[in-house]
């Protein structure tokens, strides 16, 4: 992951390289342009100069001869020479690369030539005027080497700029930020926001709290809802389980009608069942159990296991506890036993006739294994109403409780299934 | 008997279930009426609903234990909140029992309760030639001892507040062994341990009294 301040830092030196690299060539040919333009100016000027000077001079043709020829010899980057009258040409400017004789290290050179033709006394003459321009790559390196300096120094600035941007500019937007990470909804803090000076925080800020307010909101309502709901199904589920127990006193009753009412009976402990388990994670959700003490869990899950004994052997399941003494740990005690039968119960109930569950308690995990054929799908296990089959109908809620109070806890509650066993731990 | 609840119909219902075991029932559906009727009237035992109109129940309860009053308080609440049952236990009431409850159930608490005020911690009980001492926990059938388990004994008892009646056997198992039954949708142990019962009883020559009914049931009748 990028940080924000990044993305830009990156997209503004990707663009000041490609815009300092394209300059080079451009300063390259502008100043290459201007060079030339100005050799030329220059070579011409040389060659008007001789030109006149020449003809101002009244020399015999010989005398004339011999100071051509000495002129040749002596001027540096001209030619002047007699040409037929056939060779005359209009004037040229031209560009060439040649060793420099006096050059130390002949190299090759870059030329800028004029070749002139003009009439002398009557006959033609050429001169040919060329001056040492630098080179196209000495140029090019040149400009390469100072941008790059350019670019390295603007590298530099944008970074530091960066940084000490982001530590101030930015202070506000990650102090929100730390804060709605740290924001637990189950908490029921609101979020109080530092006041900031600058728009799109502060309009940050006030959105970011109108949102948390709207959840805590709803989140309160729910939970109340939940925990009233339950509440207020209890007194006609009472009311029903009561007039089904009268009806069974009428003396008339058939065996069919009285197995009608048996079932109903069964159906509406299931309720009860299900609206006690909804009441109790509305209030384990309502922190209605914040009370924490020494427990003896090895205790506990002794005396579960001996309550459960007689089922198990009902069932035919065979039992195998490997539970360490006197293991303590701190925590609400009905919130603990009810975990702990809830994990027992969910073991026996899923185990096939004839199966197998084991117990391991010890002072860093309580480890609860029944035998099984085949995975459970872990995707929602441990959520309100996500299990419930119709071969073993229970509340929906047992391993959502477990898994709430564990969060409670800070334990960590999961899933395994391994040698046909399914294996539920809790690590403390 | 008084019964302090604000739902008529699960008053009607207790009365109804109550009053066929002999017991006198009186009912008051408000905090006012409640303190009235306790003002004016002594009981055996009192049923105590806690969310009443006008008035919370332990209020009522208070009440009661201030003026040293030796009537039993069960308390009955819709509100199964552990905060609720321990501070009323505290106050002075002498059972808890959470709605929705069995009717069976609550005949037991409350034929347990009236024996121990009644007899001062010291009662047999007695049906023809059964005998149960509830303090050494012991059952005498013409005189010999019979030995029970825990869970007999306690469905013995179960049954004998509730004579003449109907108890269903999710009722029963409920009665032993809480949810758990229920969470196992297996009731089957429930009849493993009335056969027992049955047949420890006849064993000893008692009288069959423990009656099946309707397949799904069971009667004590005397």
């Amino acid at each position: 992951m990028t940080r924000l301040l990044n993305k830009p830092l990156r997209a503004f030196i990707l663009y000041s390289l490609v815009v300092l690299a394209t300059s080079i060539p451009a300063y390259y040919l502008i100043i290459d342009y201007i060079w030339r333009l100005q050799l030329d100016e220059h070579n011409q000027l040389v060659s008007k100069k001789t030109q006149n000077e020449l003809s101002t001079l009244s020399l015999n043709d010989t005398l004339l001869k011999q100071s051509i020829e000495l002129w040749d010899r002596i001027q540096p980057g001209t030619v002047l020479e007699p040409v037929s009258q056939a060779e005359m040409r209009p004037d040229s400017i031209y560009t060439v690369l040649r060793p420099n004789k006096y050059d130390p290290d002949g190299y090759i050179n870059r030329f800028r030539g004029l070749s002139t033709y003009f009439i002398l006394h009557g006959k033609p003459y050429r001169l040919i005027v060329e001056t040492n321009v630098e080179e196209s790559d000495e140029t090019i390196a040149a400009i390469t080497v100072v941008t790059v300096f350019f670019f390295l120094l603007l590298l530099g600035g944008f970074i530091i700029l960066n940084k000490r941007i982001s530590v101030r500019l930015w202070k506000p937007f990650y102090r929100t930020l730390e804060k709605v990470q740290h924001f637990n909804l189950s908490r029921q803090q609101n979020i109080q926001f530092e006041d900031t000076s600058i728009k799109e925080f502060k309009e940050l800020n006030d959105a970011l709290q109108h949102l948390i307010e709207a959840d805590m909101t709803a989140y309160r309502l729910q939970k109340e809802f939940t925990e009233n709901a339950s509440h207020e199904l209890q007194t006609p589920l009472a009311i029903i389980r009561s007039k089904l127990d009268l009806l069974l006193q009428s003396s008339t009753l058939t065996n069919e009608q009285s197995d009608i009412i048996e079932q109903a009976t069964r159906a509406l402990s299931r309720v009860s069942r299900i609206n006690r388990n909804l009441l109790l994670l509305a209030r384990i959700e309502n922190n209605q159990f914040a009370d924490r003490q020494q427990i003896d869990l090895s205790g506990i899950v002794n005396e579960n296991l001996l309550m459960l004994d007689e089922h198990l052997s009902n069932k035919g399941i065979e039992r195998e506890k490997d539970i360490d003494d006197a293991i303590q740990i701190t925590g609400n005690r009905t919130l603990v036993e009810t975990m702990v039968s809830n994990l027992l119960l969910n073991a026996i109930r899923h185990s096939p006739a004839g199966g197998k569950i084991k117990v391991q308690l010890s002072a860093r995990q309580l480890r609860i294994s029944n035998s099984g054929n085949g995975p459970l799908k872990e995707d929602g296990l441990f959520q309100r109403f996500s299990n419930i089959s119709h071969e073993s109908p229970g509340s929906g809620l047992g391993l959502a409780i477990v898994k709430q109070v564990c969060n409670r806890y800070g334990w960590e509650v999961s899933y395994s299934y391994s040698q046909d066993f399914h294996v539920f731990t809790i690590r403390f | 008997m008084l019964i302090i609840e604000d739902e008529p119909e699960l008053a009607a219902s207790i009365t109804d279930y109550l009053s066929g075991e002999s017991y006198l029932c009186e009912t008051a559906a408000s905090f006012r009426q409640a303190l009235e009727k306790i003002n004016a009237f002594e009981y055996d035992c009192i049923l105590l609903d806690l969310m009443l109109p006008g008035g919370n129940g332990l209020d009522i309860l208070q009440e009661i234990k201030h003026r040293k009053r030796e009537e039993g308080v069960i308390i009955i609440s819709a509100k199964d909140a552990v905060e609720d049952k321990i501070k009323g236990l505290q106050i002075g009431a002498d059972d808890y029992i959470s709605k929705p409850f069995h009717l069976a159930e609550l005949a037991a608490r409350i034929y347990s309760l009236i024996r121990r005020k009644q007899f001062n911690n010291t009662n047999v009980l007695r049906q023809e030639e059964i005998e149960v001492n509830l303090l050494a926990k012991t059952v005498h059938v013409h005189g010999k001892v019979v030995n029970f388990t825990r869970k007999e004994l306690d469905l013995l008892l179960y049954f004998m507040a509730n004579r003449n009646r109907v108890v269903s056997k999710t009722a029963l198992a409920e009665h032993l062994s809480g949810d758990i039954a229920d969470m196992l949708d297996s009731h089957d142990f429930v009849y493993a341990h009335i056969k027992n019962l049955k047949k420890k009883l006849a064993e000893a020559g008692a009288t069959n009294y423990l009656k099946t009914i309707y397949g799904s049931g069971y009667k004590w009748e005397s």
